[in-house]
C-alpha cells in the first residue's frame, strides 16, 4: 500500500495480470467467473430500463430473454458500440472480481481479523465500481443516458478503471507478498 | 487434482471461447434489426376532443381507431426514439389488428420529445402533417408517421434533420409538402408551446419518457399505465385486464 509516489501505479498495474488470470487456476473458480458475468451483463442491462423490466417480468418471468436482448439493443441504439462494449468489459471484470474478493475472504479467514480488515476496501470498491454503471438505471430510461457526458460513457469508464485497480490491488489473491501490501 | 491450482491449457481456451461467445453474443442482439413485420395502418381515424382523464390535451391529436371504443390508449412517442419504433414494428401490428381495428380501443399518439435535439421539430413536423391531411387522407398521416420511424438510423440521432424530415414528407403519399411547410412557417411557435404545456402535465402525471402508455376504460373510470416496448402478449393481457374492469 506505501511506496514511493511515482511506484504506486506501476506496483498495481504489474499485478494486474496475476489478478485477471486467477480464475483460471480451477473449474470452480472458471464457472463462478462465468456465471457472475452472466448474471452482471444481465442485471446492468435490465438496470437501464428499471420500470419496463419489473412490469416485464412481473408479467412474465419468461419473458427475461425478450427483456435482455430488447434493452441490449436499445443500449446499443442509444449509446453505440462504445457504450455497449464498455458494459460487456466491466461484467467480465466484474466476474473476475468477485472470484478473487472469494478467494480473497477465504485466505483472510484463515489467517486473522485483522487481514479481513485489510481486503474490506478492495471488496467495497469493486462494489463501488458497479455504482458507476449501475446508477444509470437509477435514471430511469435508456434515453436519460444521451442527457449524460459522453452518453453515460465517461460514468462506465470509471467504474472499469475502479474494478481493474481493485484487481491490480490485490493480484493473485492466493499468494502473500512480503511487508504486508495486500 | 493435479491441475488445481495451476492455469491450464484447456481452462484457458474455455475461457477465452467463452469470452468470445458472450462478446459475440452480445453484438449478434445488439445489431439484429426488429423482425419487421408487416406495416400497419389502423382502419379508421378521427381527430381527439376534449383532455385525458388527467388532463392532457387530445383536441387535434391523431387518434387511431373508433371514436366510441371502451378503451383508450394514450400513446407518448418521440420519432428520435428506438424503443417506440420497437413498439411500432413489433407490437402495435398486432395489438391494433386485435383491439383497434374492432372497436375495442383507440389510439392517442401524444407528442413527448425527449431524446434529442430535433425530438420537438420532429413533433411539429408530425402535428402540421396530421393537420393537413385529417380531413381528407388521415392514412396519409400514418403513412408518414411510419416513414419518419424508418428513417431512424442504427446509432444517435444525428440522422433526423430538416433534410431527412422534409425528404420523408415530400415522399409520402398524400401528405401535402407545401402546406406543411406553411403550417410549420406560421403555427410552429403555438404548436410548441402546446406540446410543452401537455409535456409538464404528462410529467405530473409521472410520465416520465418514451414510450410510455395509459390504457383507460372511459366508463369504469379504470387505468393501467405500461412503460416501455413490451411485447404483444404482455399488451393484450394489460387491455384485457382494462376492458374488463
Amino acid at each position: 500500500m506505501t511506496g514511493p509516489a511515482g511506484s504506486a501505479v506501476p506496483a498495481w498495474l504489474g499485478r494486474l495480470p496475476d489478478a485477471l488470470v486467477h480464475p483460471l487456476t480451477s473449474n470452480a473458480r472458471l464457472l463462478a467467473a462465468g456465471a457472475v458475468t452472466a448474471v452482471t451483463y444481465v442485471v446492468l442491462v435490465l438496470g437501464t430500463f428499471p420500470e419496463f423490466t419489473v412490469q416485464l417480468l412481473a408479467s412474465d418471468p419468461t419473458d427475461l430473454f425478450y427483456a435482455v436482448a430488447a434493452l441490449t439493443r436499445e443500449t446499443y441504439l442509444t449509446v453505440g458500440w462504445v457504450g455497449l462494449a464498455l458494459v460487456a468489459t466491466y461484467a467480465v471484470l466484474a466476474g473476475v472480481a468477485v472470484t478473487n474478493a472469494v478467494a480473497l475472504l477465504g485466505r483472510a479467514r484463515r489467517t486473522g481479523a485483522s487481514t479481513i480488515l485489510g481486503v474490506v476496501p478492495g471488496v467495497l470498491a469493486a462494489g463501488c465500481a458497479s455504482c458507476g454503471a449501475g446508477v444509470l438505471g437509477a435514471l430511469g430510461f435508456v434515453g436519460a443516458m444521451a442527457a449524460l457526458p459522453f452518453q453515460g460513457n465517461l460514468l462506465r469508464l470509471g467504474g472499469i478503471a475502479l474494478l481493474l485497480f481493485f484487481l491490480g490491488r490485490t493480484g493473485d489473491p492466493l499468494t502473500c507478498s512480503i511487508g504486508g501490501e495486500r | 487434482m493435479d491441475s488445481e491450482g495451476k492455469i491450464t491449457r484447456r481452462r484457458a481456451i474455455a475461457a477465452g471461447g467463452a469470452t468470445a461467445l458472450f462478446g459475440g453474443g452480445v453484438a449478434y442482439v445488439a445489431t439484429r434489426s426488429e423482425s419487421g413485420e408487416s406495416a400497419y395502418t389502423p382502419e379508421t381515424f378521427h381527430t381527439g376532443e376534449g383532455t385525458t382523464v388527467f388532463g392532457t390535451e387530445l383536441g387535434g391529436r391523431p387518434v387511431a381507431g373508433e371514436r366510441e371504443a371502451p378503451v383508450d390508449i394514450y400513446y407518448w412517442t418521440d420519432y428520435l426514439c428506438p424503443f417506440c419504433k420497437r413498439f411500432e414494428t413489433e407490437t402495435l401490428p398486432e395489438i391494433g389488428r386485435t383491439y383497434v381495428d374492432t372497436g375495442d380501443a383507440r389510439l392517442v399518439v401524444l407528442p413527448y420529445p425527449n431524446i434529442g435535439s430535433y425530438s420537438m421539430p420532429a413533433a411539429v413536423w408530425s402535428r402540421c402533417v396530421w393537420r393537413q391531411v385529417a380531413g381528407s387522407d388521415p392514412a396519409a398521416f400514418w403513412r408518414w408517421h411510419e416513414a419518419a420511424f424508418e428513417a431512424q438510423s442504427e446509432s444517435g440521432t444525428d440522422w433526423a434533420d430538416e433534410e431527412t424530415f422534409a425528404r420523408l414528407t415530400e415522399r409520402t403519399a398524400g401528405v401535402p409538402a407545401d402546406a406543411v411547410d406553411s403550417c410549420r412557417a406560421d403555427s410552429a411557435g403555438s404548436i410548441r408551446d402546446a406540446i410543452e404545456t401537455n409535456l409538464g402535465v404528462a410529467q405530473s402525471a409521472g410520465i416520465r419518457g418514451t414510450p410510455s402508455f395509459v390504457l383507460y376504460n372511459r366508463d369504469a373510470d379504470a387505468s393501467g399505465k405500461l412503460v416501455g416496448a413490451h411485447p404483444a402478449d404482455t399488451f393484450s393481457n394489460a387491455l384485457d385486464r382494462v376492458l374488463a374492469a
